[in-house]
């Protein structure tokens, strides 16, 4: 077996074993659901908006549980360092790419279920999913590699910092990009300057964009495309950060 | 560089240097080891015994010089070597959430075995270090300190290592459990023929373990040999002699200058090293009411590794510890025992952080 599943696998069991590290996230994603399509919903009855509110939110809580979820994949690793097990696991034959990886695949895993939880949690609140099957199961994998964006940068602060409460820190700090955005209006509606330009250049929207295409208004190619080339790019930059910060810090030789 | 046809057992080491800053942690050292041999490296905290294994095990690249392991050099070959090793750090690494179990399963199947035999390998590990009846569900970071480090080996020989590094491994560990690493150490030794290389700071169990000794002291070798040969270089016989005061200590050490020119003073006591001690007591006696110190003891005996030390680095190393349960709290740091240097100290404090990441 693969020593990346290996870790995987151990990764899914100890975060199993403490169901305290998950469910706070899974909370929070579901009230963000109830709360903003509950006091918000009218927003869908503006000229012009397409499909429903909750369709619109969702991604929002979605997005946020990655950003609160990405920490779990830094703490595991800080805990691993602080323990010793790292340097036990890094005095194997096993990659050190399994070794960092593990842990942010197993977050990105825990993460993927919790959405796919919160989304059927939003069908029974009677979402109706625009691009059907097929887009509900894409949005999922949305999820999952925007998960991995995340976790690879926790993975990364967690290394450079050996910090569990700064690497944490450094995790939440990217909460205000989801607000940075056309977080609860669509773009038409948004007419405040500065955040029209803070979201163009933030990623987030993007991922918003794609989410809300398949939910709201079915398969857009253009939305998807950039959705998704700005989620793998943003997953491969903090992945390939969390590898060379291993690199540097354990100076291991290949 | 030795061959390696897959049993290569040896350790190699040319000028090999790791400083930290402008402080080296070692500083030039050469070794060669063969392959077979309980090799035992002695020092005081800060001697540098724990970067060298860092070194040697792949973890901690050096900043000059080059070592082989198991005939594969360690900085271009790490793969390789750890393939071929076992290690025990000085701080045990395991997964307190998992069971003894788990982890040498999880720790077999990173090194290539199958489930099956993972498992399998498993139970006799378990056999092994004693811990076969602890509760399977209970997990490590429930385990007491001594049981945390004979797991720690348990899983440093998942691989059936060719050669095993163990890193101060029974420091803090109550004398019982300090036997038991002691004599399955001497059983991988004698009945696997694995090469082990054991850094400690208790003389004792350099002398009980080790067939050849390095003692290390500020990042140099300073002594290497068998047990008996380093005793021998300071003397056949020792006369100790105990004083009341410290005081009294440092004016016999002058007084018998002239009688025993080998002789070292540490604390109340002096120790004279002669061919044949009992011939000289009648004469130290004298000399010693002459100048009227008050002597309260006088023992005969074989010389120790402490006086080797003592004599080689001009400090007392630390004595054995009785009843010291608990694995982190380690025995007390008498005087000289840190490398009473302190930029050094803060160096290789520095050096734990740039290793552990």
């Amino acid at each position: 077996m693969s020593d990346i599943l290996l870790l995987i696998g151990r990764s899914l069991r100890n975060a199993l074993r403490q169901p305290a590290t998950i469910i706070p996230n899974i909370a929070i994603s579901v009230f963000f659901l109830f709360v903003y399509n509950g006091g918000l919903n009218s927003v869908a009855k503006l000229p012009g908006f397409q499909g429903s509110y909750l369709g619109f939110i969702l991604p929002v809580s979605i997005v946020s549980a990655a950003v609160g979820g990405a920490g779990l994949a830094g703490q595991t690793l800080i805990k691993d360092i602080d323990n010793g097990y790292f340097t036990k696991l890094l005095l194997t034959p096993t990659r050190r790419l399994a070794v960092i990886w593990g842990p942010m695949i197993a977050s990105a895993i825990i993460l993927t279920a919790q959405v796919v939880l919160v989304m059927f949690i939003a069908l029974l609140m009677g979402l109706k999913v625009a691009a059907g099957p097929g887009g509900f199961v894409l949005v999922v994998v949305l999820a999952f590699f925007w998960g991995m964006a995340f976790a690879g940068y926790a993975a990364f602060m967690a290394l450079k910092t050996k910090n569990a409460a700064a690497a944490q820190a450094a995790t939440f700090a990217f909460f205000p990009l989801i607000f940075l955005s056309y977080t609860f209006v669509p773009k038409q509606y948004v007419t405040t300057g500065w955040l029209k330009v803070a979201a163009t250049i933030n990623p987030t929207t993007y991922v918003f964009d794609a989410m809300r295409s398949l939910l709201n208004t079915g398969w857009d190619a253009s939305s998807l495309g950039i959705g998704f080339a700005v989620t793998l790019g943003f997953a491969t930059l903090t992945g390939a950060m969390a590898l060379w910060a291993a690199r540097g810090a354990t100076k291991l030789a290949s | 560089m030795a061959e390696h046809d897959g049993e290569d057992r040896t350790i190699t080491a040319e000028g090999l240097r790791r400083t930290f800053g402008a402080v080296p942690a070692v500083d030039g050292v050469d070794l060669h080891i063969p392959g077979g041999r309980i090799f035992g490296f002695l020092g005081p905290n800060g001697a540098g015994k724990s970067t060298l294994v860092k070194i040697l095990t792949t973890i901690l690249d050096p900043t000059a010089g080059k070592a082989t392991v198991a005939g594969y050099d360690v900085q271009r070959q790490g793969g390789k070597v750890r393939e071929a090793i076992g290690v025990a750090l000085q701080d045990v690494g395991l997964d307190p959430l998992m069971t003894a179990r788990e982890l040498l399963v999880l720790q077999s199947q990173l090194f290539g075995k199958s489930g099956e035999e993972a498992r399998q390998k498993a139970e006799r590990l378990l056999v092994t270090v004693g811990l076969d009846d602890v509760d399977p569900k209970k997990r490590a970071g429930a385990y007491s300190g001594g049981m945390k480090r004979r797991l720690d080996l348990a899983l440093a020989l998942v691989n059936d290592p060719r050669i095993l590094f163990l890193d101060e491994p029974t420091t803090g560990l109550d004398p019982a459990s300090r036997v038991g690493i002691w004599e399955e150490v001497r059983r991988l030794n004698e009945e696997l023929g694995m090469t082990i290389f054991l850094t400690t700071q208790y003389l004792e169990e350099a002398d009980r373990l080790a067939d050849e000794i390095a003692i290390i002291d500020k990042g140099k070798i300073v002594a290497r040999g068998t047990p008996d040969e380093l005793k021998r270089e300071v003397g056949d016989e020792v006369v100790e002699l105990q004083f009341a005061q410290c005081e009294e200590a440092a004016q016999a050490y002058d007084a018998l200058a002239g009688i025993a020119p080998n002789r070292q003073a540490s604390g109340h006591d002096v120790r004279l090293y002669f061919g044949r001690a009992a011939e000289n007591v009648p004469e130290l006696v004298r000399a010693l009411d002459g100048a009227g110190i008050r002597l309260q003891g006088l023992t005969i005996e074989q010389p120790s590794l402490d006086d080797v030390f003592l004599r080689v680095t001009g400090q007392a190393l630390e004595h054995e510890v009785d009843g010291a349960g608990d694995a982190t709290a380690g025995p007390p740091a008498p005087d000289g025992l840190a490398s009473g240097e302190p930029a050094r100290d803060a160096a290789l404090a520095a050096a734990n952080e740039e290793v552990t990441p």
